[in-house]
């Protein structure tokens, strides 16, 4: 049996005019605290200006594989007619365009307006197909917990001076250290080692 | 003896007091380490700890930086003290408990710093104000994570419940002390230094007392332990114990 609380994607925000990038999950009971948690795991290092979850199960996510799939082409095709205008939904659009190291993220690009999850795919690929899009992410705005405007300055800033929180910081600190500790090991190697050759002698 | 302070002495303790609570929080706290219900609050309590000892430092830094002291007067105040040389609450030193007891304690203490800094970012001693400053905006955060699991726990099952029950319990009869006057005290009220603990005491409850309300916990019938910041329970023995143990060990340690 599952015992884990449901899973939320966590997308980031690093500054105003960025998209928001899929940066991976956290469990949590509710949205609610799924962006606290994400603040915490996600937004503790710098840049982060905002940030988005959603729960994992509410998001319709297709590769460009499926999509060549007949099967999967029909159903996206049967939900493109499927139009009622009364039951429109806002959704949102992410996708992932490369396969380069560091800049996998799935990324945000933009909001369509449907009837269900798959007429909203549809509707994504005639508005924002590229020349390479690997991942089709489709999720309903409506589940969609955001970090509110003007938390930046208790969530996000303090992490800007917490330089100690950085890998690099301690990188600097332990090549310095090990140089010393290299030296010290040394001096105090050699006597034990000149006793070790006496023994072996 | 009151007449025998003056008022450079009364801000030196009173320093000293509220650099402790946040010490000696951050030690519970960060005894969830690996232990946390769940990674990410693993994650979360350890951050907030590393946080609340921030806090510590920067009082702790503001006493050395008064008293003229050398560098290393913070390290010597957190590993050389004895237990009855602290002045933390006796709320901030009761053992972690369960998640619950954690959880509301943290809510206490994050209610209590929120309020507490908003009145000290107006104090009339700079330095003060500038710290007050700097710890609120991190606290705001705080008091919107604890405040969260509170109502979770509360409102969530009938264990969760009685686990928030019995915390509240066993941690409402010490919060008194938050909102004590200490001798000699009064005098850095009256200088705008620090606030009225009677109207902090007010701030606080119309935070915390709806949202308790809100989670259908009853306040015990207890009255107050107003004991004197001297006084501490043998858990802080305990505590000082695994925190002091590494450093005594060989104090002058180059670290």
């Amino acid at each position: 049996m599952d015992t884990q609380w449901p899973r939320f994607e966590v997308f980031k925000q690093d500054a105003p005019n960025q998209p928001y990038q899929n940066v991976g999950t956290v469990h949590a009971s509710d949205g609610e605290m799924a962006l606290l948690n994400a603040r915490d795991v996600y937004g503790r290092r710098p840049n982060c200006h905002s940030l988005w979850v959603a729960p994992e199960r509410a998001i319709l996510k297709v590769t460009a594989e499926e999509l060549g799939n007949a099967q999967i082409q029909q159903k996206i095709a049967e939900a493109r007619m499927l139009a009622s205008s009364e039951l429109l939904q806002n959704y949102y659009v992410f996708q992932k365009v490369s396969q380069k190291r560091t800049m996998t993220f799935v990324n945000y690009v933009g909001g369509v307006q449907a009837a269900s999850p798959r007429q909203a795919l549809a509707l994504a690929l005639d508005r924002f197909s590229q020349a390479e899009v690997w991942v089709w992410w489709i999720c309903p705005a409506e589940v969609v917990a955001a970090s509110e405007p003007g938390v930046e300055d208790s969530w996000f800033a303090p992490a800007l001076e917490k330089v100690y929180r950085q890998q690099s910081y301690y990188g600097k600190v332990t090549r310095k250290r090990r140089d010393e500790r290299l030296q010290i090991a040394q001096q105090m190697s050699q006597p034990q080692a000149q006793t070790k050759n006496e023994v072996s002698k | 003896m009151i007449a025998t302070l003056n008022t450079t002495q009364i801000l030196n303790d009173w320093l000293l007091a509220t650099a402790d609570d946040q010490l000696i929080l951050a030690h519970r706290d960060s005894e969830w380490t690996g232990h946390a219900p769940i990674l990410e609050e693993d994650i979360a309590l350890a951050n907030i700890a590393q946080d609340e000892l921030g806090h510590a430092t920067l009082w702790y830094n503001l006493l050395m930086q008064l008293k003229s002291e050398n560098e290393d007067y913070p390290d010597r105040l957190v590993y050389q003290r004895e237990a009855n040389q602290w002045r933390n609450v006796q709320l901030v030193e009761l053992p972690k408990g369960d998640w619950a007891f954690t959880m509301l304690r943290q809510y206490f203490m994050d209610a209590y710093e929120h309020v507490l800094m908003s009145h000290l970012e107006k104090s009339q001693h700079q330095n003060i104000a500038d710290i007050a400053a700097k710890i609120h905006r991190e606290e705001l955060y705080h008091y919107k994570h604890s405040s969260a699991w509170v109502k979770r726990l509360a409102l969530g099952t009938d264990e969760s419940y009685q686990r928030m029950q019995a915390a509240l319990n066993q941690q409402w009869p010490y919060i008194g002390q938050l909102f004590a006057l200490a001798p000699g005290e009064a005098s850095l009220v009256e200088a705008g230094i620090i606030p009225d603990p009677a109207i902090l005491q007010n701030d606080w409850q119309k935070l915390v007392l709806p949202l308790l309300s809100t989670g259908q916990l009853d306040l015990p019938e207890v009255s107050n332990r107003f004991s004197s910041r001297a006084e501490h329970s043998l858990h802080l023995n305990q505590l000082l114990n695994d925190l002091q143990k590494v450093f005594r060990l060989d104090p002058e340690a180059d670290w």
